[in-house]
């Protein structure tokens, strides 16, 4: 497929701290990517610099194939923009500030306000739509400003927590209307929430200091990076000699100890039938098997050192 | 864009439409009871023996100009920049940067014409006699002069200043600098010889001095008209290069 967005050895810096490492990737038209990484990872700097709000200071950013730093007037028009924080003209209703950014791009007032009309329906903000910016709740803005950064249709949504502020009927609202735009717009967006990356992703970006240190699918980065599964066993009493064999045990991994309970990381599920075995004369209360979620992947000490 | 940012100004103005309403008849009340009416009482009339009240009314109508551009500036151009409210979408808009300073300044303008249109006509019952017809043309066109001029400048203080208490200080050093050094209320003649030949070549100067000129002395110097106008539209492109550099777009 072809690329939507594209970057190719992008660098940025803040006075001397490099906050973008010489990133190379690409993002297929049509495709719903979510960045995560820990705080200061360079999340929110990553949009800024694909959405032209931020310049790099090295490497080059092409959106539709055009260098979005020396064709910036065309390339804006196909970039819509939702920033983390608020950042509504609170003197104005949210009507108003929808309809200004529309007049902005030259959006005949018909087409303007059937679309704004349609998107507010979809995202339920029709009753806030005349009330003033400056008085209504974070989460209800948040959603006025996913609807007023698609007013202009652009091919390329970029998001900073787009749920931010939200309680769970406006998320679901939200999600409803980017997963009906999936495929018709290429969506990149950054998340805290590791829940909704889980259930809204065509790719997953893990950023760390500025680079990317894992991309793919959920499926695909952790069964690549990680196919362990995470065990729990509760024994009626679990001895240290009972802990310390289990733990020795060749393919028992991170083995740990809660109260009667060991908890243990294994690569494959066999390994839950050897310390089954290496156990049977202990008396067992509890057993559960997990496959390891995208939290256990953004673990600092899995992400950062793996399983030992 | 122009034709956007204005009709943002008009929402917002109808927002707060009292205090607008309030604002354009109250403010020439204000200066010409402040000022002029007790200033008329020191100079009676200017060295060109035009009566004070006459004299000064330009400059008051000028001033009026100058608080209504300061107040449009201020709130796009700084208060919408440091509390991140607004600003960074419209620069996401698919103009320059010279553009949207061009926008800016240009809705700043026009609002700015209509208080002083208003102020004019409040003015006009305060003062002994109206002053010819043709002044009504001529104070806005070098209304519109002066606060192009005055507009460009803001907008660099707006830009290059990031704290309310840096800006704040700007201003009033600004205000006191137009008030008594653009000879808004006193002619420059009262001044040291030296100070007065540098005060008259400031380009804010020169546009006043000229509208006076023309409206008291029947004559004008197209030529110095050129300074502001050749200095505003360089300022404007200048602007905004600094935009764009200080928004690392």
């Amino acid at each position: 497929m072809e690329a939507s967005i594209t970057l190719k050895k992008v660098g940025k810096l803040v006075g001397d701290k490099t906050i973008l490492a010489s990133l190379t990737f690409g993002i297929e038209r049509g495709s719903l990517v979510a960045v995560i990484g820990d705080n200061e990872a360079g999340k929110s700097m990553l949009l800024k610099v694909i959405s032209g709000i931020e310049y790099q200071e090295y490497g080059h950013v092409f959106i539709n194939g055009l260098d979005a730093q020396k064709r910036r007037l065309e390339v804006m028009s196909s970039i819509g923009f939702v920033p983390h924080e608020v950042d509504l003209d609170p003197w104005l209703t949210l009507e108003q500030n929808i309809q200004f950014m529309g007049k902005l791009y030259d959006i005949d007032t018909e087409i303007l306000n059937t679309r704004m009309v349609q998107l507010a329906r979809e995202l339920h903000i029709v009753p806030y739509l005349k009330r003033m910016s400056g008085k209504i709740s974070p989460g209800i803005l948040k959603k006025g400003m996913v609807l007023r950064a698609l007013i202009h249709d652009p091919e390329i949504l970029i998001m900073d927590d787009p749920t931010a502020f939200m309680d769970a009927e406006s998320y679901r609202h939200t999600w409803d209307l980017l997963l009906r735009l999936r495929g018709q717009k290429t969506i990149l967006y950054v998340s805290q929430s590791l829940q909704e990356v889980e259930e809204a992703h065509d790719r997953i970006l893990v950023l760390e200091d500025g680079r990317i240190t894992l991309d793919g699918s959920l499926d695909k980065l952790l069964g690549s990076t990680f196919e362990f599964h995470q065990f729990q066993i509760e024994f009626e009493e679990l001895s240290n000699d009972l802990f310390k064999a289990l733990s020795k045990l060749p393919k028992v991994k991170n083995p740990s100890r809660i109260g009667n309970s060991i908890h243990f990381y294994g690569r494959e599920r066999n390994v839950f039938f050897d310390v089954l075995n290496a156990a049977s004369a202990a008396v067992m209360k509890d057993i559960s098997v997990q496959k390891l979620g995208l939290q256990d992947l953004m673990d600092a000490k899995y992400a950062k050192d793996g399983i030992h | 864009m122009i034709k956007a940012l204005l009709l943002r100004r008009m929402w917002l103005i109808r927002h707060r439409f009292m205090t607008t309403l309030a604002f354009m008849v109250l403010l020439p009340l204000m200066l010409h009871v402040s000022i002029t009416m007790v200033m008329k009482n020191i100079l009676v009339h200017s060295l060109g023996n035009v009566p004070y009240d006459i004299w000064v009314f330009p400059g008051i109508i000028l001033l009026i100009a100058v608080s209504s551009t300061f107040a449009i500036i201020y709130r796009d151009l700084f208060d919408l920049r440091i509390h991140k409210k607004s600003f960074i979408p419209i620069t996401m808009a698919p103009y320059s940067k010279s553009h949207l300073v061009m926008g800016f300044l240009t809705t700043s303008i026009i609002e700015s014409l209509v208080y002083v249109i208003f102020a004019m006509g409040v003015l006009t019952l305060l003062i002994s006699s109206p002053l010819p017809w043709m002044a009504y043309v001529l104070i806005p066109i070098f209304a519109f002069l002066y606060t192009f001029l005055l507009g460009n400048i803001m907008i660099t203080f707006s830009v290059l200043t990031d704290r309310i208490s840096t800006y704040l200080s700007i201003s009033v050093i600004m205000f006191l600098f137009i008030i008594f050094g653009t000879g808004m209320l006193v002619e420059f003649d009262f001044y040291p010889k030296i100070i007065d030949t540098i005060l008259s070549y400031n380009p804010l100067s020169i546009v006043l001095t000229q509208l006076r000129k023309i409206l008291f002395d029947g004559s004008i110097q197209w030529e110095f008209l050129a300074i502001p106008i050749i200095t505003s539209l360089v300022w404007t492109w200048l602007n905004g290069s600094l935009l764009k550099r200080r928004l690392k777009q």
